[in-house]
């Protein structure tokens, strides 16, 4: 599901366009994903090789960060060694921003390094969002529960224990629908989690779990239950397993949502298809209906016969028009050429002589039967 | 639970095939008037008994029959929540299934905007309903309306569980 990938798509676009422009151009773009996480990349056309890009992300707990300004040191020298090669941190960062890295992508000379490069970046939230979690799970001792906000209206505990960390989702829904799906969903989690021995194991209940004792009633006050993920040390063995973990992590709810959101949008378009089926058997029950529909078909197919007979005469005659003009054209090519009254008006004035016309070559058989008229004539006239 | 189901929709249907003999009749309140008298109830002695057939607790069809129309109310839904917790989705299911019809009854000339008090969904089949259209298609329409209903609600329940279980398996995927 690319909603739920990591990297920035905006950005990627922001960056690989700038990336390809034949002129330098000034950028100056702003803009938020996942309600929250506010962008801004900046670059003029003076100075085109560098290009500014800010990034404000809350603190995932205000518990454990109550003044939240800056990024801890630890975020920082991990962003650095991350982006080492084409970016440097800025201190400090723009105002209203948790982070602002400068980026000059001129070191790099292969197009192809450059798009690795940019997808990268796109990757930053993560890389910040992670950094934080770890911090605060280190913050957080051998034991202990902490409130995390990644969204505003749903946050969720993590539970630390010496051998595994409990991720605790307390799930909250507007209405019973969404609440019978999301239950089934969990359930059939809580079923699969055997199956998948590398995921961390998952568990739902209706009560809160035993690890968010001593937690307000408020926050523990919820229709959906409990779902709580089990991570072991293997689940966040390697930093880009751990950042994975965390952000799927993370995501979960958000997760749970766009799932129950797609199985609505299935009932209704399944409801729909019935709603047609159900319609068809009650239009075939009318008397008007089905009399309509018979006698227009049967008037359909009398027309449909007429058509083809008039259709069929009509050809009939025009076949019978074309081979009559052929039959006359044919007869007019053979018959000699004749003026009306002309003969009448050769016998009444003898003076009026008509030339000869020289007779043109043609087969034995016609021109002796020429001849043969052309010497009835001239006895005639003799 | 298919037979028990044949047999509930055959009893539905020689019920219904008795009761429909509808035919034209005036109100006697109210002068050129026509309106459906099991609907009104002013008239007792154009009613006829009504009838009640029930497949199980919660399962019931109800026809009651006048001189000039017919109401058919069924109740569908499974059961209440604290009885059977597993029929919660379906119950759910066909409520929403249910409503969805209602809000098009429109397009079926026969369904109820509103179902009978203690039923989910009602039909209502007046003299001029026989006129329009056949009996006996009348009869399967309703038949098949139940017969549908109730196949829709647990092919429902099966793509939504079916559903939650590939997106679970899809997340736990991640992490692997």
């Amino acid at each position: 599901m690319a909603f739920f990938s990591s990297g920035s798509r905006a950005l990627v676009e922001i960056l690989m366009r700038m990336q390809s422009a034949e002129r330098p151009m000034p950028v100056d773009h702003t803009f938020f994903e996942f309600g929250s996480i506010r962008y801004h990349v900046e670059a003029s056309a003076s100075d085109p090789e560098n290009v500014y890009l800010s990034i404000s992300t809350p603190s995932l707990s205000h518990e454990a960060a109550p003044s939240s300004t800056g990024l801890p040191e630890a975020t920082l020298q991990e962003t650095r060694k991350a982006y080492h090669k084409f970016a440097e941190v800025v201190e400090p960062p723009r105002e209203g921003y948790v982070l602002t890295l400068k980026l000059n992508f001129s070191g790099l000379a292969r197009p192809k390094d450059r798009v690795k490069a940019i997808n990268q970046v796109s990757l930053l939230q993560s890389v910040v969002l992670s950094s934080q979690l770890r911090d605060m799970l280190g913050c957080l001792g051998p034991s202990g529960t902490m409130k995390l906000v990644y969204s505003q209206r749903e946050p969720f505990f993590v539970s630390k224990t010496a051998e595994k960390i409990h991720a605790i989702f307390p799930m909250r829904f507007r209405d019973d629908t969404d609440l019978a799906i999301a239950t089934s969903f969990f359930q059939e989690l809580q079923d699969l989690g055997n199956s998948f021995a590398r995921a961390p194991r998952c568990s739902w209940s209706p009560i809160p779990p035993p690890e968010l004792r001593g937690e307000h009633v408020d926050r523990l006050t919820t229709n959906g239950g409990f779902v709580s993920f089990g991570v072991l040390s293997r689940h966040v063995r390697g930093k880009k397993r751990a950042a994975k973990t965390a952000w799927i992590l993370l995501n979960f709810q958000a997760y749970v949502k766009y799932h129950i959101k797609c199985t609505r949008s299935h009932i209704q378009s399944r409801m729909r298809q019935r709603l047609e089926a159900l319609t068809e058997v009650i239009q075939d029950a009318s008397l008007r209906g089905n009399h309509d529909k018979t006698r227009s078909q049967a008037v359909l197919k009398k027309r449909r016969i007429k058509r083809r007979l008039i259709s069929f005469a009509k050809a009939n005659a025009k076949l019978q028009k074309g081979f009559r003009a052929i039959l006359d054209k044919v007869k007019r090519l053979r018959l000699r050429i004749r003026v009306k009254g002309l003969d009448r008006l050769r016998r009444q004035c003898r003076c009026f002589a008509v030339p000869r016309l020289p007779v043109p070559p043609r087969t034995k058989e016609k021109e002796h039967r020429y001849h043969k008229l052309a010497s009835v004539r001239s006895r005639e006239q003799g | 639970m298919a037979n028990t189901l044949r047999l509930y929709l055959t009893c539905i249907r020689n019920t219904l095939e008795a009761a429909m003999c509808l035919q034209n009749f005036p109100c006697q309140e109210v002068e050129r008037h026509n309106k459906p008298e099991v609907e009104l109830k002013t008239s007792l002695e154009l009613l006829l008994n009504p009838v009640l057939i029930c497949r199980n607790e919660a399962e019931k069809c109800l026809i009651e029959t006048s001189i000039n129309s017919i109401r058919i109310s069924m109740k569908v839904t499974i059961c209440h929540l604290e009885v059977k917790q597993a029929d919660e989705l379906e119950n759910i299911l066909a409520k929403k299934f249910l409503r969805f019809l209602s809000m098009r009854a429109e397009a079926f000339q026969v369904l109820r905007r509103k179902p009978v008090q203690g039923y989910d969904i009602s039909f209502l089949i007046t003299n001029y309903h026989c006129e329009d259209m056949h009996k006996h298609k009348l009869i399967d329409f309703i038949v098949q309306f139940m017969e549908d209903i109730d196949k829709e609600i647990s092919e429902l329940k099966l793509s939504v569980n079916t559903r939650g279980r590939l997106v679970a398996t899809e997340f736990l995927k991640q992490f692997i």
